[in-house]
């Protein structure tokens, strides 16, 4: 057997490494009793998020913002939770302070900009593919996109000198980068990200998505949802809205194709509409704060 | 043969294939001449492309007004390298690979 260094670098090892590190706040512990406990109430659940008052103000700077396009101005997180409803505005408060975790690491590997926009542009566009099928909690979307890639970062921080040998291979052999990963250490970005938002208490049908969308079809719960952030992922990429510079566009699977029922032509829709809603997005939840 | 969008149809135009809709049903066949109120049936049951008889070399879609053929092709040029991994005979990636083209020429002017 030949052992490599690589050989120590598991996937629980990543997680364990990660979520020991990178603890969300305990609030959202109190947050998630709040919102399953029937008794709680919206007022009630309110005050648990204000409590942050940066994520106060970012979450409803998103809910304001172009994107969410709601026709009255949604001034308070109370406000926020009865019109975006309670679970959605947990998704996003979640979403916001993961993004809030990883400010101030180190970009040699990874530019953080490039990360937020690529990740923030799938959400949209996911969210414009599932508004487009009339789906229902659209936001879910959103956020699935927005945490999509999250595992990339994570294998970052915590393996910095293997992800540096497959991010060298990637760009050599112009290879994708979950295949690369695959071959070196047997699991992917989408794994460890699936992974790490269960731990995280990101609810099922996030985090399997995220954990399949390389391969939408082998999510046994959730195919569609899958599917919805896999194309959005192939879209952004084939915009050039990618992590890095010479980025390949990941193959896009023909079967989640099918299954989401979406014609040629609505292709150019949904990324016009998304194109618009880019920067705005972009202004609220990078450059703005 | 070529495949044209709806929005370029015109009347006159022979059908090279049969026309169906996503369900598959059979609308038109092919060899029939189109007439204006097939565009409207196309329209109705969310057909998008049809293949008509004619020259292949014909781009299937004329460019945006203010683009250049010779701009497009540089764009598609550059852009051909990042889509090695997918299938560009999918419909799907085909019309991203255009829609990222137009992209393209639109934001290296704007860079200019």
């Amino acid at each position: 057997m030949i052992v490599s260094s690589n050989n120590r670098c598991t996937l629980e090892g990543i997680l364990r490494k990660t979520t020991t590190v990178y603890s969300l706040p305990l609030f959202y512990e109190r947050l998630n009793d709040a919102i399953n406990d029937p008794r709680s109430s919206l007022p009630g659940i309110g005050k648990i998020i204000s409590e942050d008052q940066g994520l106060t103000a970012r979450l409803l700077k998103l809910a304001n913002s172009p994107l969410f396009g709601y026709h009255s101005k949604i001034d308070s997180i109370s406000r926020a939770l009865a019109l975006i409803g309670t679970q959605q505005v947990r998704d996003l408060a979640l979403a916001l302070s993961v993004m809030e975790l990883f400010r101030g690491i180190p970009e040699d590997l990874i530019d953080l900009k490039s990360f937020w926009k690529h990740n923030i542009s799938c959400g949209i566009v996911a969210r414009n593919i599932a508004k487009l099928r009339r789906e229902t909690n659209q936001e879910r979307f959103f956020v699935t996109g927005m945490m999509h890639d999250i595992g990339i970062l994570l294998m970052a921080v915590a393996e910095p000198r293997v992800v540096t040998d497959i991010l060298r291979r990637r760009r050599r052999e112009e290879g994708l980068l979950f295949q690369v990963e695959k071959d070196v250490l047997d699991f992917d970005h989408a794994a460890v990200g699936g992974g790490l938002l269960r731990k995280w208490g990101f609810p099922e049908s996030i985090a399997e998505p995220v954990k399949w969308h390389h391969k939408p079809r082998a999510s046994a719960r959730y195919p569609l949802e899958a599917a919805v952030v896999h194309l959005a992922d192939v879209i952004c990429n084939g915009l050039e809205v990618n992590l890095a510079s010479n980025w390949q566009v990941s193959p896009l699977d023909p079967v989640s194709w099918e299954r989401l029922d979406i014609s040629i032509s609505q292709l150019e829709n949904i990324v016009q509409q998304s194109e618009l809603q880019m920067e705005s997005t972009f202004a609220v939840l990078v450059e703005g704060s | 043969m070529a495949s044209v969008r709806i929005d370029n149809l015109e009347p006159g135009m022979v059908l090279a294939a049969d026309v169906k809709d996503s369900k598959g049903r059979l609308l038109l066949t092919k060899g029939v001449t189109i007439e204006a109120k097939h565009l409207l049936v196309f329209q109705t049951w969310g057909v998008t492309n049809v293949s008509v008889e004619g020259d292949d070399d014909l781009p299937a879609d004329p460019l945006p007004a203010e683009i250049s053929q010779k701009e497009m092709n540089q764009a598609r040029e550059a852009l051909l390298a990042s889509y090695r991994h997918t299938d560009l005979k999918h419909p799907a990636i085909a019309e991203l690979f255009r829609l990222a083209s137009i992209r393209k020429v639109r934001n290296d002017r704007k860079q200019q």
